[in-house]
C-alpha cells in the first residue's frame, strides 16, 4: 500500500521521534511504499492566509499554495498519524495540515450546502498518539483529538475503512516499561498494517 | 474586570472580525478594561519549535519566547475567545497559541507521583468563547466540540476553580443570512453584556 505519515514534533531525540522512526521502518519492512511527512522537518507553515480563506469555496485555485501536499493525500491509500497530544488537541502544526490542506475538492465537495466526504482513496487510518495527562483525565474533557480521528477524519475517508487509534496516555509519569511496551505494540500493528 | 480578548481570523473583513469587534466595544461598554490580541494580524508563530520544546519544562526559561502574551494572561481576570471553528476545532494558529503561551510553572504545576497537575492561574475568573462552525449543531455535538472542550475543560481547570464559563456558537455558517448573522451579533452583544 502507499502509506502516507504524517508526523508533528520538533524533537528528534523525542519519544515521538522513536515512535516515528519505528513506523516509517517497520511498515517499509512490511512491504509498504512510505511517503514520510515529517512536518516539522518539511517547514510546513499551519497558517490558513487570508488570501487562501477568500479563495477556500473556489476549486480551480483554493489548492494553489498547498498543491505538492494535496497530491500527496490524494496519491496515498492508507494514512498514519503519529503525534502528541498537547492541551487536548493537535499540535498547531497538524492542525493547521487539516486547515489547509484538507480543502473542498480534496477531501469533501459542497452540494447544497452540505458537505459530502470524498477522500476515499484512503482505506486504512492508523492514529500513533501520546497523552501527557492520564486517560481518566482526557476522557473528562472528552478526548477531542480521539474524536478527531475516530469521528471526523473516519467520516471523511473510504466508509467502513478500519480505524486503529494507538495511544500512550500519562507520560509525564511514564517509565522505560510503559514505553517500551507501546513501542513495540506500535511496531507489531506496523508489521500486520 | 480586566479582559483580555483573543482574535483568529485571517480576514480583515471577514463577519469574524465584526464579531470581534461587537465584543471588545460591548466589554469597553460595560466597563471592563480591554486588550486585544489579534493573532493573525501580529503575525503570531504558532509553531513550538524544537529549542522551545526542549526547554518547555524550565522555569523561567520556557516563558522567553512569548513573554508579551504571558504577560497578558497574567494581567486579565477574563478571557474571550472570538474565532471560526474550522474541523470542528480551534484554527491551527490559536491552537498553537495555548500551545507556546500555557507553559508549565507559570499556568500550571507540573503533577507528581502523588499528586496531579496543579492549577496557576486562578486570577482568571471567566472564560467566554463566541465562534462560528460551519457544521449543524447536532452534528458539533457528535463529535464532541473538540474546540469548545479545549478551551472550557482543557484550559478552564488552570483558572479559578469557580471560574465561570459561557459559549456562543452561529451554526450552519455556509447557509448563514444577513438576518441570521444580525441576530448572532445581537446575541453576542447581549451575553457579552452581562459578563
Amino acid at each position: 500500500m502507499r502509506v502516507l505519515v504524517l508526523f508533528a514534533h520538533p524533537v528528534e531525540t523525542s519519544f515521538q521521534a522513536a515512535l516515528h522512526a519505528t513506523v516509517v521502518e517497520r511498515l517499509r519492512r512490511a512491504g509498504h511504499a512510505v511517503d514520510d511527512c515529517d512536518l516539522y522537518a518539511e517547514g510546513f507553515n499551519p497558517v490558513l492566509s487570508r488570501e487562501e480563506r477568500l479563495h477556500y469555496h473556489d476549486l480551480g485555485v483554493n489548492r494553489r499554495n498547498v498543491a505538492p501536499y494535496v497530491e500527496r493525500v490524494l496519491a496515498a491509500e492508507a494514512l498514519v498519524l503519529v503525534h502528541p497530544v498537547w492541551n487536548f488537541g493537535l499540535p498547531a502544526i497538524l492542525k493547521g495540515f487539516f486547515d489547509r490542506v484538507f480543502l473542498p475538492g480534496v477531501s469533501f465537495r459542497m452540494e447544497n450546502g452540505k458537505v459530502k466526504p470524498s477522500l476515499h482513496n484512503i482505506t486504512k487510518l492508523t492514529a500513533v498518539v501520546t497523552y501527557g495527562g492520564a486517560r481518566w483525565r482526557a476522557l473528562g474533557v472528552g478526548d477531542p483529538p480521539r474524536k478527531i480521528v475516530k469521528r471526523v477524519l473516519r467520516a471523511q475517508i473510504k466508509p467502513l475503512a478500519p480505524v486503529d487509534y494507538l495511544a500512550h496516555y500519562d507520560m509525564n509519569r511514564s517509565t522505560d516499561a510503559t514505553r517500551s511496551a507501546f513501542l513495540a505494540k506500535v511496531g507489531a500493528a506496523m508489521d500486520r498494517f | 474586570m480586566r479582559a483580555l480578548v483573543v482574535f483568529a481570523h485571517p480576514v480583515p473583513e471577514s463577519f469574524g472580525a465584526a464579531l470581534r469587534d461587537t465584543v471588545t466595544e460591548t466589554l469597553r461598554a460595560s466597563g471592563h478594561e480591554v486588550r486585544l490580541v489579534d493573532l493573525n494580524a501580529i503575525g503570531f508563530n504558532p509553531v513550538m519549535d524544537a529549542e522551545e520544546r526542549r526547554r518547555y519544562h524550565d522555569p523561567g526559561v520556557n516563558e522567553l519566547p512569548v513573554a508579551d502574551q504571558i504577560a497578558h494572561i497574567k494581567w486579565c481576570e477574563m478571557l474571550v475567545f472570538v474565532y471560526p471553528t474550522w474541523w470542528f476545532g480551534l484554527p491551527a494558529i490559536l491552537k498553537g497559541w495555548l500551545d507556546r503561551v500555557w507553559v508549565p510553572h507559570v499556568t500550571f504545576l507540573m503533577p507528581t507521583e502523588s499528586q496531579g497537575i496543579r492549577p496557576n492561574m486562578q486570577h482568571i475568573r471567566r472564560i467566554a468563547v463566541v465562534t462560528t462552525c460551519g457544521a449543524t449543531w447536532w452534528l458539533s455535538k457528535w463529535v464532541g466540540e473538540p474546540g469548545r472542550r479545549t478551551l472550557l475543560r482543557g484550559i478552564r481547570p488552570l483558572c479559578h476553580p469557580l471560574c465561570r464559563t459561557s459559549y456562543m456558537a452561529h451554526y450552519r455558517m455556509d447557509s448563514s443570512t444577513p438576518e441570521s448573522r444580525a441576530r448572532y451579533l445581537a446575541k453576542v452583544r447581549q451575553k457579552i453584556a452581562r459578563l
